[in-house]
């Protein structure tokens, strides 16, 4: 068993694997103050890779109500049961086992709607909700692959079928070698791997490599009608990069966190923390770090981060991937990889005045009063 | 455990070999009928397998611990028997489910050197791996989403003609390469319930271009009663040296898929069994 260092814990996990990074690593950033649980992404996403045969159940985009909504079954639950608090990550295995993880049954997949729209508990007659936190409360979680920097799925192959790749960090299980034994699905402990009970192989999100390789966000994030998405590339905190905005949300502002970073898996794609939610939920779920996330977006609300509010306004706003940004006057500008801009947002919408009478045309609007 | 798995590796790499002895008699027609007439005669060897422990994952607690083998060949083929007692018919490939099935193992080289543990690089096996659920595709049509769950409402297939192919005009090509086509579904429409896979060692088992193996598998009264039959040498492929007059050796593997049993997952015998044909 190797050593990898995890900057998510801030130490080194066991793994079964001698460690490398990739020259490049996939990285999604979503903000769940605005998600709104339409399932545009999942529907997205289900249309262009899992519409066939054997495929039924499966997700790889799905959206799910926290804290009562699963996919599958209680897979959070389960996970947090098996790491026993913190103690452990997933590769600390029990015997005759490369990963510590647990498998679903096929009913477990089949209710991704569960605890859709539930709140935490029920509501008192007069509850009126003020201040923020609020007592009750709810909020959507979008998941997709993780695409970890030290995958489980990886880890547990035992026909070496999934590989991370060199050049953008996207992790693919090869349908070739696969045989179905369905160990990856066992493993991953977001359970974002599953199996094709037709073609009899497990399939996972491919995080759209096709577009990537092309420099175009993938579906799920570009289809986004609440614009809480952006994809891009994460340095490892040591290379971060002021002007990469991957880099600037997680590492410079600390503004988005993993989820469940104590599997030890370094996860890729990094949350908002929604801020009507109680410290101590988000704690579980994100990590020590949802203090500082939620202090800091709550000051961005009242103006006191301007780049960061500017920058959140790339978010949905070009299919193109932006690797660098640059916040102007009243704008935030998107750079490719070679630099070129790919776009350019205004922060503040220029007001139109459209007169009731149309002088021109000699018409009346009949939408304006 | 895992160094006891070690200390066994470490025996079967000096070349121990298990007493028992497979003859082959030379028939003049192979039955693929497990319960032809002429398997009667025919004196098993009882083989006994224990749970993979060399290599992760294990199979710490395997539910079948002994396998009835016996082997005739006509000259040109050799078939294998197997009977093993299984109180669960498992004949499906599932979400968190798996199938029954039973493999045995041919050194290319006869020579009982050969790791029996999937052989390593350079020393190649053969392993010929029948399973449960590709016997339920032959005898009973292709499990696909109406066979498995008959009330399952799915309204629309956009992209997917019936039962599992995808349309070679689907615009979308990658998802045609990658989770779909006749790539991904080939290795399911085979017209046999065995198929034939050569090994260098742990996890490297690989499809053969040929399939030529044939089999037939019947669960009766607790039992899997299994035939896997193959030429001893198929043509425009890699065979492994033997044939009538010859001696070489043979290892079983079997899984119960209610058990967890897949891959690695599994019951074998940890020694090569010398496999005498006549």
């Amino acid at each position: 068993m190797a050593k990898a260092y995890n900057w998510q814990l801030g130490r080194e996990v066991n793994y079964p694997y001698e460690p490398k990074r990739p020259k490049r690593q996939f990285a999604v950033v979503m903000d769940l103050n605005k998600c709104i649980a339409c399932q545009t992404c999942t529907v997205a996403c289900k249309t262009t890779w899992t519409p066939g045969r054997g495929q039924e159940y499966i997700l790889w985009n799905n959206v799910e109500t926290k804290p009562w909504g699963f996919y599958p079954l209680g897979w959070d639950i389960r996970l947090l049961e098996l790491l026993d608090g913190n103690k452990k990550t997933v590769f600390d295995a029990p015997e005759g086992e490369r990963v510590l993880g647990w498998m679903p049954e096929d009913m477990d997949w089949m209710y991704p709607n569960v605890g859709e729209d539930e709140v935490n508990e029920p509501v008192d007659v007069g509850t009126v909700l003020e201040n923020l936190p609020h007592p009750i409360w709810m909020f959507y979680l979008p998941r997709i692959c993780n695409h970890c920097t030290y995958p489980a799925c990886l880890a547990a192959c035992p026909r070496q079928a999934i590989y991370k790749r060199e050049e953008d960090g996207i992790v693919l299980i090869d349908p070739e070698r696969c045989e179905g034994y369905q160990e990856c699905v066992r493993a991953c402990p977001y359970k974002k791997t599953m199996f094709n009970f037709v073609a009899r192989i497990s399939q996972k999100c491919i995080g759209c490599f096709p577009r990537v390789e092309e420099g175009l966000q993938p579906q799920c994030v570009i289809t986004c009608i609440g614009k809480i998405r952006l994809m891009g590339f994460i340095n490892p905190p040591e290379k971060a990069r002021q002007d990469n905005p991957i880099d600037f949300l997680v590492h410079i502002k600390k503004v988005a966190l993993p989820l469940y970073p104590q599997t030890g898996l370094e996860p890729n794609v990094y949350y908002i923390p929604p801020i009507n939610v109680p410290l101590s939920f988000l704690k579980q779920m994100f990590g020590p770090g949802v203090e500082h996330a939620v202090k800091t977006y709550t000051a961005m609300r009242e103006g006191k981060e301007p780049e960061l509010q500017a920058l959140l306004h790339l978010f949905g706003s070009t299919p193109r991937i932006p690797h660098t940004f640059a916040v102007g006057r009243n704008e935030v500008i998107a750079y490719d990889e070679a630099g070129k801009e790919i776009v350019r947002v205004p922060l503040v919408e220029p007001i139109q005045f459209r007169p009731h009478k149309d002088e021109r045309l000699d018409v009346v609007r009949q939408d304006i009063p | 455990m895992r160094y006891a798995g070690v200390l066994i590796l470490g025996l079967m790499l000096s070349g121990v070999v298990f007493s028992q002895e497979l003859v082959c008699k030379r028939v003049k027609s192979l039955p693929l009928d497990p319960f032809d007439k002429a398997w009667a005669d025919v004196k098993p060897v009882d083989v006994p397998l224990s749970g993979q422990t060399v290599t992760t994952p294990m199979q710490l607690k395997p539910s079948v611990t002994s396998i009835a083998v016996k082997c005739l060949n006509d000259g040109k083929n050799i078939a294998f028997h197997f009977i093993w007692p299984d109180k669960t018919e498992d004949r499906f490939h599932l979400v968190s489910k798996f199938s029954d099935a039973v493999a045995v193992q041919i050194p290319y080289k006869p020579s009982a050197d050969v790791p029996v543990t999937m052989g390593e690089k350079g020393q190649r096996v053969l392993i010929l791996h029948w399973s449960a659920f590709r016997q339920e595709n032959i005898d009973k049509g292709y499990s696909d989403t109406a066979k498995i769950y008959p009330n399952y409402a799915y309204d629309w297939y956009p992209h997917t003609d019936s039962p599992y192919k995808y349309p070679e005009n689907w615009a979308n090509q990658y998802a045609l390469n990658y989770i779909g086509g006749e790539k991904v579904f080939r290795k399911n429409t085979f017209n046999t319930p065995v198929r034939e896979v050569v090994a260098e060692g742990y996890g490297s088992s690989t499809w053969k271009d040929i399939q030529g193996a044939e089999g037939k598998g019947v669960y009766k009264d607790g039992k899997w009663h299994v035939v896997i039959k193959r030429a001893f040498v198929e043509e425009s492929t890699s065979n492994p040296e033997w044939g009538p007059g010859k001696e070489t050796f043979a290892s079983f593997a079997v899984w119960d898929g209610s058990n967890g049993e897949v891959g690695a997952r599994k019951s074998l015998s940890y020694s090569w069994i010398k496999l005498k044909v006549e």
